[in-house]
């Protein structure tokens, strides 16, 4: 019992700690915790459906609200569009991003993976961060020049010449192949469309703060004419939720099956308990115990069993993940090659994490474990007969 | 008027009127107790005798309320209890009745004191009551400075002596006592008997027993000797 519940707190440890990188991973890598759109640009990724000067300083003036403030990380002002890259060795689709480098510094994953040259600065007017596996189909290094086209605010087909300042590798092939960042005002510039963005990105300090930060956002952004809408990753990533949803059911099976072992140690327990103690069950009836009362007895000491154990397990699974594994399990022995999982590359270290839902989600199955796997024995008990009890041998 | 008080002033302390009991297990029919009717009379101090599986356990479950007739009557202390259900059965035997086993069944979690206040505690006496009268009994039946003990700490003479206090604490109207003596050596038997004697004559406790105790019988004003489940003879000793 000890053993399981340590066993569950450390698999939901674990559980939460790999989600939570996994999910920390693709939102950095796509649109952040929350995205903040024009209510069309979600269907249509066109720069019609784009938030105006205006919208960008209401959305400023949200972010700014002690609730949003308080769980933001970053948050990065973005103009995506679909273009093609061309080179003079080839022309390829791409999604042309413009992008803070600052701002992207802190939520980005692609400053972190550069392969070769350097990422975009401040200081940056006509250059571009490219994905490695693109650079190679152009045939380009740090240093060249290629032409970005795309369609600008007008629907005119409109052209500017970009030179690269490094390339990034993320394994993940969409990535690598088909994404270029400029810096977010030539993009404008570029396109036509001064000051304006697609969308503005949140980097929340974790995916729990998603819920009330976007409580929050639709009551301040709620005022306005519909303009704008914040998108939980779940809706901006559909990809991912599924891959999360689909994992977190096959950690739910895996935590059911670790609490029926439990509650079959506990019944087992209770069960030979009762057997072992008929003769003083038929003394307690004997003296006078109700029927109920020696059901009671049984169902509380298998209650007490269940909460001594249960958080001693709890103690425990707590005390290795702390001792042992703070710093994470690393896992990359068991992977030979990057593993990727709905547009994500898969951290091969993951670090447990605790959450107190999840303490208090772990307290109540052990609770609710403990009742269901107390009845049978204590239903037993009330049962045994008393005049054959007695003559029960131990 | 009560069926069972007819014809007397004072309640039987128990009452039998034809009553059966009969196992039936996979086509074997055993009569365990057959036709018993019979009366004991507040204050007597009784034994059922009789050979191994002539009923006597099954008579002594029959009037402790631990089994339920297939046929007849039981009336203890006025009460008939046959037939009532396991709830007020329980409060009759919490109240009204005091059992002493062969094999003492004490607590063995709980100590010699807790033991023998076990069925005030039961019935909701108060803690001090409940030490003041079982330090008393204690006193009383030689056994005391043993409180503190487990049961596994004590001799089986007084084990017995504990499941006796436990049994008379509570001023039942009944005392059942199955081989009470059965696995104590003749000395610390006859020791037992004396103090049950006693207390049948100091506090009007009518004791029953059911055994092959020779000193048992001999000391018993009264014996009902079983025979096959029916009762075959009842002396009176004056």
């Amino acid at each position: 019992m000890v053993v399981g519940m340590a066993l569950l707190v450390f698999s939901r440890a674990l559980a939460e700690g790999g989600h939570e990188d996994w999910i920390d991973a693709g939102v950095r890598l796509g649109s952040g915790h929350v995205s903040i759109q024009a209510p069309e640009y979600r269907r249509r990724r066109t720069i019609e459906h784009r938030l105006s000067d205006e919208d960008r300083l209401a959305v400023e003036t949200a972010l700014a609200e002690p609730e949003i403030a308080r769980r933001l990380v970053a948050a990065a002002p973005r103009l995506t569009v679909q273009g093609l890259a061309s080179s003079a060795s080839s022309a390829l689709p791409v999604a042309v991003t413009g992008v803070d480098p600052e701002a992207e510094q802190g939520f980005s994953l692609l400053p972190d993976r550069l392969e070769a040259g350097r990422y975009l600065e401040p200081g940056d007017r006509l250059h571009a961060y490219v994905g490695a596996r693109l650079a190679e189909r152009l045939d380009l290094e740090p240093g060249d020049r290629f032409v970005l086209t795309a369609q600008d605010e007008s629907g005119e087909i409109v052209g500017q010449m970009a030179r690269v300042v490094g390339t990034f590798r993320t394994g993940i092939p969409e990535a690598d192949e088909a994404l270029v960042q400029v810096p977010l005002h030539m993009a404008q510039q570029w396109l036509g469309v001064p000051g304006a963005v697609t969308s503005v990105d949140l980097l929340l300090e974790s995916s729990r703060a998603v819920r009330p930060v976007l409580s929050s956002l639709e009551i301040v952004l709620g005022e306005l004419p519909g303009s704008i809408v914040p998108l939980d990753w779940r809706v901006a990533q559909p990809e991912l939720d599924a891959a999360v949803r689909m994992d977190d059911w096959a950690d739910y099976v895996f935590h059911a099956i670790l609490l029926g072992i439990a509650a079959l140690a506990i019944i087992n327990t209770i069960l030979m308990s009762v057997m072992q103690r008929t003769r003083e069950f038929g003394v307690l009836r004997a003296l006078g115990l109700r029927r109920a009362e020696v059901g009671q007895l049984v169902f509380t000491e298998g209650m007490l069993l269940t909460i001594v154990s249960g958080l001693a397990g709890m103690l425990l699974g707590v005390a290795v993940v702390w001792l042992f594994f703070r710093d994470g399990l690393d896992f990359s022995a068991l992977m030979n090659t990057e593993m990727t999982a709905a547009g994500v590359v898969i951290d091969p270290v993951i670090v447990p994490r605790f959450h107190p839902t999840q303490i208090a989600q772990s307290l109540f199955f052990i609770l609710a474990v403990g009742i269901l796997a107390s009845i049978y024995p204590a239903w037993q008990a009330t049962r045994i007969d008393v005049a054959e009890a007695m003559k029960f041998s131990e | 008027m009560n069926k069972s008080t007819a014809g007397s002033e004072r309640p039987a302390a128990v009452r039998t009127e034809k009553l059966w009991k009969v196992f039936e297990h996979d086509d074997i029919r055993v009569e365990a107790v057959r036709n018993v009717t019979f009366r004991i009379d507040p204050g007597e101090f009784v034994v059922l005798s009789g050979p191994s599986g002539s009923g006597k356990t099954t008579l002594l479950n029959l009037i402790g309320g631990l089994t339920r007739p297939t046929d007849g009557q039981v009336w203890v202390d006025g009460r008939e209890i046959g037939s009532l259900p396991d709830r007020e059965l329980a409060e009759i035997r919490l109240e009204r009745v005091g059992f002493v086993f062969q094999a003492y069944n004490l607590l063995p979690v709980l100590t010699a004191l807790e033991n023998a206040e076990f069925t005030l505690l039961l019935r909701g006496v108060s803690r001090e009551e409940r030490r003041n009268r079982v330090e008393e009994l204690f006193e009383r039946i030689g056994i005391a400075g043993l409180e503190d003990r487990l049961p596994g700490k004590l001799s089986g003479g007084q084990q017995q002596r504990v499941a006796v206090a436990r049994a008379v604490v509570g001023k039942p109207a009944l005392v059942l006592a199955d081989e009470p003596t059965a696995n104590l050596d003749t000395a610390t038997s006859a020791s037992l008997i004396d103090l049950m004697a006693e207390l049948n004559r100091e506090l009007g406790t009518t004791f029953v027993f059911a055994t092959h105790d020779l000193q048992l019988m001999e000391r018993a004003r009264r014996n009902v000797q079983l025979v096959d489940g029916a009762i075959v003879a009842d002396e009176r000793r004056g």
